[in-house]
């Protein structure tokens, strides 16, 4: 049963208009994300050759020789439907909505690329510098980048949050301590350290969240600290205590759950600031390495090919769109949970 | 018994340099022991008040240590009375009597030199070609039948022993500050490359080890001695030294330092003029310039004044050059030629492009297979590698037809290319049949082949492709692609240049996506493929490939002083780098495009067979004197200008020039 507070910060939040349905709109956009592989794919979804029904989506390399073709590397379904259709003889294939991959060049031999969008060879949005859809560089750099935002969020939340209940909940000496450190910490310019990471390894997904991690996780302190100070000198903390609460009993049970309107109002803004960062990254070449399909690589190429004006206009409307719609949400959030309305001093 | 006695003087000399400091700076002398003799207990005296801080920072000067010579080797004390001396008058002429004098040309680079010295830290930036290319050297080459000509000497001799070249210097050659070009600026200029002051180890450790002797016989005639015996053909380009300004060079500790920002005189057409730091700087034309009436000089480097700004950004510099404010741009790179260069500008005639096909060295381009991996050690994985990659594709498409696949490692020497060799093209059954052999039967649920051992191991066929340059990321995408219908899997790991370079140089990648740089008239074989270099780090044999047979045929071609017996070696050595292969060579360029406002004029045949650019300003082209042909219009240009005012249009002008394509 959810508690009336939560239900009037629910009530609150829906009357936003602009946040609930940008809440709602990026939410199936995540979802969809999440099958990409049945809506912008290479591999077909259903092929039926021979009465026998294959998936290939997920799983395995199909190698071409199953459907009785001359090679034994994967299967060009593209090619394949085409081959079925003109034999005529009760094969067939569907291929989902978007037939490529983020990965593979559909080079076509009388023309370079970038091609501008067709709804003939089915690029939507046309394809990047080297002949890649950019549908599918899209929506596949969407799930990373959305996938490394929450990943991030979550690391950097839990150790922010652990180190400033900590620092505002035993105060003293503990506390000022920690302030210092975290302040020499955020000195350090964590952009020149990740381009120092990416020189000498290829940063991989985790090891850029790792250093995203450790230079980005103080952020929170400062606020769990403040909010954590607040509620320890409130009374309910002191009857916890009288009662023969424990340090974690009371920090867990009593104060965390007073400060999560602190928390879930950061959220969308982290979400956001965590696509931005990795967008900058590989814009500037220090993010994924190639060929991850990401925006701020499409970004990239965008600005080189300013005359392919498809490139830069679809990344840079993804861009805005998602930024915009994360940032609606974190509007609606703060609104719903401001203390000025539901909280009660007594 | 001489070079004991030289050697005694030298450091007689040293110690009298050492006693009249002291007696002129008593308080400095301290330091400046301590800096000579590496011995610190007395720095802290040195470290007194403000008011001998000068006196202490006073600089010694020294005078170069003589010419050493190791046993076996030195010129003879006199000039042999027996020498052939040659000289070239005959060959044509390349500059145009069209050519007009004088204007500015303007072009770009992308950072500021941190130096202005031509030897020394920092000083192997991109500004180092202009100033180096006015240091002439005794000959160059003919850029069109490629026999030497003179430059500074007008006459040259071959000594007995094979590895010996006597010059006589031309006694109108002038430095670009009035004083005279004698040959004690040769033997200056050795003692200089040898000296610890320069802090250069790679220059000390050549002019050491390369280079043997020099000598001065009189005030314009010199002899050089070489490590080894070379064809004459070839004798020039290792050991013709030139001079450097002995009378502007005071050698010290704090030499680096002190010529930071000030330029040699110059023997060439251009010393620098104007500077002003971080935005550009300006070459000048000396005025009567000594070299002007030479016959292979004639009509060339006809611009009074080359401004180079710093623009640090290309597609910066790309605008700059639209607007008229550059007169000349590279666009050799198919994005440039095929769609940047279609601006309005182009069409209106009043920017011109150029595709001129030459015939030079081509860069060593290729996947280097490390062979001391575990499974690149196998030869079928190499071959298996080599038919997966395709090339051909890559060039069709990103490269848009316009380049050529590379043949061989060595391409671009003359008769020292092997024409029979063809490269190994994309070709999925073999390289099926090649993986199949190596034991590389399955494949995994993604298509990559695997092999499974006795004790159940499975080792899939995945390599790390390390690379340095993102440009390069959408070919190797291709590659990629590509390589995955043969189940073979590359892994890009894009670095940073330097990063990318050192992995390879500690030979800690799998297959190195690179390529290196190559000039001068013949194949190099020692530094990538003799064994002494393999398994080292640090060294160019990056492949590790090592074969004692080859060895033997590598140390007899570098020992050969016979032009056809090293061309057949060479052959030989060729072959066997393809049989081995460990390379898969890439893609050669064999032409240059370039376009330029149409009051940049050129001569008749645009330029020549081993023009490296049409607009290079300077002399050198790679080891040939062939630039520096072009010249400024400078009432076309106020036409044009008017033209583009008014919105008058001239005709499109395209010039593709195939008279040098192979």
């Amino acid at each position: 049963m959810l508690d009336s507070q939560t239900v009037k910060q629910w009530r609150r939040f829906r009357s936003i208009k602009r946040g609930y349905w940008s809440a709602i709109v990026l939410l199936v956009l995540l979802g969809l994300s999440l099958v990409a592989e049945l809506l912008v794919n290479n591999r077909a979804l259903i092929v039926s050759y021979e009465g026998n029904w294959h998936f290939p989506t997920y799983g395995g390399v199909i190698p071409g020789s199953t459907f009785g073709l001359d090679y034994d590397y994967e299967t060009n379904y593209r090619e394949l439907q085409q081959k079925f259709k003109e034999e005529d003889n009760g094969n067939w294939v569907l291929m989902p909505l978007v037939p490529y991959n983020a990965f593979e060049n559909d080079l076509q031999t009388d023309s370079f690329p970038p091609y501008p969008p067709s709804i003939a060879s089915k690029h939507y949005l046309g394809t990047d510098s080297i002949g890649r859809d950019i549908v599918a560089r899209l929506l596949y750099g969407f799930r990373i980048a959305m996938g490394f935002a929450l990943v991030l969020l979550v690391c950097s939340y839990a150790a922010g949050i652990l180190v400033g209940c900590a620092m505002g909940y035993w105060g003293g000496v503990f506390d000022l301590l920690f302030q210092r450190l975290i302040e020499i910490w955020n000195t350090i310019p964590f952009l020149y350290v990740i381009m120092i990471v990416a020189s000498v390894v290829v940063p991989s997904f985790w090891t850029l969240v790792t250093v995203m991690v450790i230079f980005g996780w103080t952020t929170m302190t400062w606020n769990m600290r403040t909010s954590t100070y607040k509620e320890k000198a409130r009374e309910y903390v002191n009857a916890a205590r009288a009662l023969g609460a424990g340090n974690s009993r009371v920090i867990g049970v009593h104060i965390l759950p007073n400060t999560i309107s602190v928390i879930v109002t950061f959220i969308p803004f982290s979400v956001a600031s965590g696509v931005a960062s990795l967008t900058a990254l590989d814009y500037l070449g220090f993010g994924l390495p190639p060929p991850t399909p990401s925006w701020g690589e499409l970004l990239s190429q965008g600005t080189d090919y300013l005359d392919s004006v498809w490139i830069v206009s679809s990344v840079g409307a993804a861009i805005v769109a998602v930024l915009l719609m994360v940032t609606y949400i974190g509007e609606a959030i703060r609104e719903a949970f401001d203390p000025k309305k539901f909280t009660y001093y007594e | 018994m001489d070079q004991f006695i030289q050697r005694i003087g030298a450091i007689a000399f040293l110690v009298v340099v050492f006693i009249m400091s002291g007696c002129s700076s008593p308080d400095g002398s301290i330091d400046q022991q301590d800096a000579l003799s590496g011995d610190n207990t007395g720095s802290s005296q040195g470290d007194t008040d403000g008011s001998n801080e000068e006196d202490s920072e006073e600089t010694v000067y020294v005078e170069l240590p003589p010419i050493e010579v190791r046993e076996g080797d030195g010129l003879p004390l006199e000039l042999p009375s027996d020498l052939v001396w040659q000289t070239n008058n005959e060959d044509p002429e390349f500059g145009s009597p069209n050519a007009i004098r004088g204007g500015m040309f303007r072009t770009w680079m992308l950072s500021f030199p941190l130096t202005l010295r031509i030897v020394g830290p920092d000083s192997n930036g991109t500004f180092a070609y202009f100033t180096r290319a006015n240091q002439f050297g005794p000959v160059s080459h003919h850029p069109q039948t490629g026999r030497p000509i003179p430059l500074l000497a007008t006459h040259w001799a071959f000594g007995e022993d094979g590895r010996s070249i006597f010059y006589r210097i031309n006694p109108k050659a002038r430095w670009s500050d009035g004083v005279p070009v004698t040959a004690d600026d040769v033997v200056f200029n050795v003692q200089f490359l040898r000296s610890k002051y320069i802090v250069s180890t790679w220059s000390n450790d050549y002019y050491t080890d390369r280079i043997r002797d020099v000598k001065k016989y009189d005030s314009h005639t010199y002899g050089i001695q070489g490590a080894d015996p070379k064809p004459p053909e070839e004798m020039h380009y290792y050991y013709g030294i030139g001079p450097r300004p002995k009378h502007f060079h005071r050698m010290s500790d704090n030499w680096v330092a002190e010529y930071n920002w000030k330029p040699d005189p110059t023997t060439g057409p251009y010393h620098i003029g104007k500077i002003e730091k971080g935005k550009y700087i300006e070459l000048v034309r000396t005025e009567n310039w000594w070299g002007e009436d030479l016959r292979y000089m004639r009509n060339r480097f006809n611009p009074q004044t080359i401004r180079i700004k710093v623009i640090r950004d290309i597609n910066t510099a790309w605008q700059h050059f639209l607007k008229g404010e550059i007169d000349t741009f590279n666009i050799t790179i198919p994005e440039y030629w095929h769609d940047k260069a279609n601006h309005q500008t182009f069409k209106d005639g009043y920017i011109a492009k150029y595709w001129f096909y030459n015939q030079l060295p081509q860069a060593s381009t290729g996947v280097f297979l490390n062979s001391a991996d575990p499974l690149l050690s196998d030869k079928n994985i190499r071959l298996g590698i080599a038919h997966s990659m395709n090339f051909q594709r890559v060039i069709d498409t990103i490269l848009r037809g316009d380049y050529e696949r590379l043949e061989t490692f060595n391409v671009g020497f003359g008769d020292y290319d092997v024409r029979s060799i063809q490269p190994r093209e994309f070709d999925i059954k073999k390289a099926n049949e090649y993986f199949e052999a190596a034991g590389f039967v399955d494949r995994d649920s993604s298509g990559i082949r695997t092999r499974t051992n006795e004790d159940g191991n499975t080792t899939r066929l995945s390599f790390r492709v390390t690379y340095g340059r993102a440009i390069h990321t959408p070919r190797l995408v291709v590659i990629q692609e590509e390589a995955k219908k043969t189940g073979l899997e590359l892994r890009l790991q894009l670095l940073d240049p330097t990063a990318s370079f050192k992995q390879m140089l500690e030979k800690k990648h799998q297959l190195a996506w690179m390529g290196w740089g190559t000039s001068g008239v013949a194949p190099r074989y020692w530094e990538h493929f003799h064994s002494i270099n393999a398994n080292i780090t640090q060294t160019n044999n990056i492949t590790n490939h090592a074969n004692p047979a080859m060895d033997e045929l590598i140390m007899q071609f570098r020992a050969s002083g016979d032009r056809q017996e090293r061309v057949a070696l060479a052959h030989q050595l060729e072959k066997i780098v393809y049989d081995a292969a460990v390379v898969v060579p890439r893609t050669k360029v064999p032409f240059t495009r370039e376009a330029a406002w149409r009051w940049i004029e050129l001569p008749k045949g645009l330029g020549t067979r081993h023009s490296t650019a049409l607009f290079n300003s300077q002399a050198p082209s790679q080891m040939f004197s062939g630039g520096g042909l072009f010249w400024i219009n400078e009432k076309k240009k106020e036409e044009i200008l008017e033209a583009k005012r008014k919105g008058e249009n001239l005709d499109e002008l395209v010039v593709i020039d195939e008279t040098y394509r192979n």
